[in-house]
């Protein structure tokens, strides 16, 4: 007769680089003991395309496209971290609506990168009908960008002194009829996902970051304000044409469950898309006429170095310039919050379900273009 | 006991209210067009394929230097003292034009659209166009010509004598 | 506290280890920066992230830069707490294998920075719980931010470069 025994051992599972719900080609090695995951690994390098070594090859200028597809969800807002680094090297000054332009070109980007943070959120965790609805509602928003700038995705529209052009006549009603179109649907985001009993089954109580892990590890943006801290470059560290406009600043805060879980990420982006609402209808009121672009004859900043940060959708991007006063770049350093979010998904999940590290990727909003670089 | 029931209830109508959201849109005038046999409006500024219009060019070559990924290739011989020099539209300032441009060619397998080498044309002969449908079969036909004497479009003969770079060949 | 300030708190505390306070002037534009020496690296950060009156508990950046004669490490670090930041340089003078103390057990986000920083310059990082390439492949030959690096001609038989 026979004895079956029973053998219990780990097993090791690989989410690989192509997968549906890891946002890009991330590879996470799991390391499990049934269903309960003991450790996550991730291996990351799949989307490196050498931006640090490029941009010590091209002037400065031509450093912009580059930058761009660095998160390529965001790209308004990355052109504007790395036009201010060299600014603050050059030490020029940028005409107001030059600076007023750049406000609504972010905000609005942060609208459309945050819609889909959600969409593809709301995908993951199952729903179909969230992700198309959001989608609908960003091609808006990249009509506008197109109207612009010329492109749907990569605009390369803010350049250093200023943006490329200015407004084309006709935008700012289009802005508007955008803005009055888009509140109620933010109400109809809530009554569909947020607030939808399975969805909160799903993400709250899952992910649980404390503030003192998340401060450690560095995150920024959505991430830590997650976590309870009130912290915001905009409201903070005010840049740009920022202290002139008001809006407020949603923390998370344990509703559904525990402070610092994934339905506090993701409602904290719900909310922030109201106030960049806000802040896009008072510039529209406020910009004034002028120059859109500073005369600078030739990007030649003298020797020294700076490191500027910017308020990002998903974190704050650092950039970290080393001149020796010629034409090119000695040394481009990005630092992008996507890349520390990553370096925590070993420890926030450890005793969770593997269905829930789907969940706790998808609340991070990672874009691989952005950790890789 | 109650609090039981109270769960069910209210799990069950969170569900509802969105369903009969849903059931809503299935009424309205659906998002999607049908492409490829209903097209979209494109705006003014979409930056597309570029063209070059080269009687305008006087062979500056700061489209080339501006490129961030090198992918513009011109050859521009200096007129000799004998010949005439003609100048270019009147739109774009009757600038003299003192070379020949036997080579003018684009790689479109490296342009990354990004508009910069139409910014600094003094002439305007580099400009984007609204075309985005020019997909081939083979990567050399990615290469444009636009160069004196040709008609443009995709390059047909590679690398001859006195061209400015060698260029991929399949 | 202004940086003057802190310059002063460290120097008291350190005294050979803090090198110099660099303030811009005509000949160099940007931030001002506090350098110190090399192997006194690990004690001047664990006092700057524990001292009462500094608290600098969140680290923003780590980074590398290749100045042909020698390395630099780069580390600025802000306060949630006091508001204040500071830059803190170290140069390391050996081209062949430069080697310094990891920040790890201070703040856990120089985990991942410390590795990039190995990955594509060369660094070592003592006292680091997993030092291997992050961004390259694992078997990837070379330092590639380096500025005297050749770029290898085949990688398991394809080519490398155009």
């Amino acid at each position: 007769m026979t004895e079956t025994t029973l053998q219990t051992q780990e097993l090791r599972i690989n989410m690989g680089p192509q997968h549906p719900s890891t946002h890009g080609v991330l590879r996470v090695e799991l390391v499990t003991d049934g269903e309960i995951v003991k450790r996550a690994i991730p291996h990351i390098g799949y989307l490196h395309r050498c931006f640090e070594k490029h941009a010590e090859n091209i002037d400065y200028m031509g450093v912009m496209p580059f930058v761009d597809r660095m998160d390529y969800v965001a790209s308004m807002n990355n052109d504007m971290g790395y036009a201010m680094a060299v600014e603050k090297l050059m030490q020029v000054e940028i005409p107001k609506r030059a600076e007023y332009i750049r406000v609504i070109m972010a905000e609005l980007n942060r609208i459309a990168s945050h819609i889909l943070a959600i969409g593809t959120f709301g995908l993951d965790v199952g729903t179909f009908t969230p992700f198309m609805w959001c989608f609908r509602d960003r091609e808006l928003i990249l009509d506008i960008f197109e109207m612009t700038s010329g492109a749907r995705l990569l605009y390369n529209y803010l350049w250093i002194g200023g943006v490329w052009m200015d407004l084309t006549p006709g935008i700012e009603e289009k802005i508007k009829e955008f803005c009055d179109y888009f509140e109620p649907k933010i109400d109809e985001i809530d009554t569909i996902l947020s607030y939808n009993s399975i969805f909160i089954h799903r993400t709250a109580n899952v992910g649980i970051i404390s503030l003192d892990t998340a401060i450690s590890y560095g995150l920024t943006g959505p991430n830590l304000r997650g976590s309870g801290k009130k912290w915001d470059l905009r409201k903070d560290e005010p840049y740009s044409v920022y202290p002139e406009l008001e809006f407020d600043i949603p923390v998370g805060s344990g509703e559904q469950g525990t402070v610092g879980d994934c339905w506090d990420r993701y409602i904290v982006r719900v909310r922030e898309m109201r106030e960049s609402l806000k802040i896009v209808r008072q510039a529209l009121k406020q910009i004034p006429e002028g120059l859109f672009r500073a005369p600078i004859r030739k990007v030649r900043p003298p020797a020294g170095e700076a490191y500027t940060k910017v308020e990002n959708p998903r974190g704050e991007l650092g950039f970290y310039i080393v001149s020796d006063g010629s034409l090119k770049p000695y040394r481009v350093k990005a630092k992008s919050p996507c890349f520390t979010a990553i370096s925590c998904l070993d420890e926030v999940s450890r005793n969770e379900m593997i269905a829930d590290v789907v969940a706790i990727i998808g609340s991070f909003d990672i874009v691989l273009g952005e950790v890789d670089r | 006991m109650k609090s039981y029931f109270l769960n069910i209830f209210k799990s069950l109508r969170s569900i509802l209210k969105g369903m009969l959201l849903t059931a809503k849109y299935a009424f309205t005038k659906k998002a999607t067009i049908q492409y490829p046999f209903v097209k979209r409006e494109l705006p003014t500024r979409t930056r597309g394929q570029l063209f070059c219009n080269i009687d305008d060019c006087i062979g500056c070559k700061l489209c080339a230097v501006a490129c961030p990924v090198d992918c513009i290739y011109i050859t521009a011989n200096k007129k000799g003292p004998t010949e005439e020099i003609n100048h270019t539209s009147e739109e774009s300032g009757k600038k003299p034009r003192r070379f020949h441009l036997p080579q003018f060619d684009i790689d479109f397998t490296l342009c990354c659209w990004c508009g910069l080498c139409t910014d600094v044309c003094p002439t305007n002969c580099l400009y984007m166009t609204k075309n985005y449908e020019f997909s081939a079969e083979k990567r050399q036909q990615h290469i444009w010509q636009y160069g004196e004497g040709h008609k443009p479009g995709p390059k047909t003969e590679f690398n001859r004598p006195g061209d400015q770079l060698k260029l991929y060949v399949d | 506290m202004t940086l003057e300030d802190i310059f002063k708190k460290l120097k008291e505390k350190f005294q050979d280890g803090v090198l110099e306070l660099k303030i811009p002037d005509e000949k160099y534009k940007g931030d001002a920066f506090i350098m110190i020496d090399a192997k006194k690296n690990h004690a001047v950060l664990k006092y700057l992230k524990e001292e009462a009156s500094l608290l600098f508990d969140n680290l923003l950046c780590i980074s590398g830069v290749d100045y042909k004669d020698y390395f630099s490490v780069v580390y600025h670090l802000h306060s949630y707490t006091h508001l204040h930041k500071v830059v803190i340089k170290v140069h390391l003078q050996e081209r062949e294998n430069p080697k310094l103390d990891s920040a790890f057990d201070l703040w856990k986000g120089a985990n991942w920075l410390e590795r990039e920083i190995f990955d594509i310059l060369g660094i070592h990082f003592s006292n680091h719980p997993d030092l291997r390439r992050i961004l390259l492949p694992d078997d990837w030959e070379g330092y590639p931010l380096r500025k005297d690096y050749k770029t290898q001609e085949t990688w398991h038989g394809i080519k490398v470069g155009m």
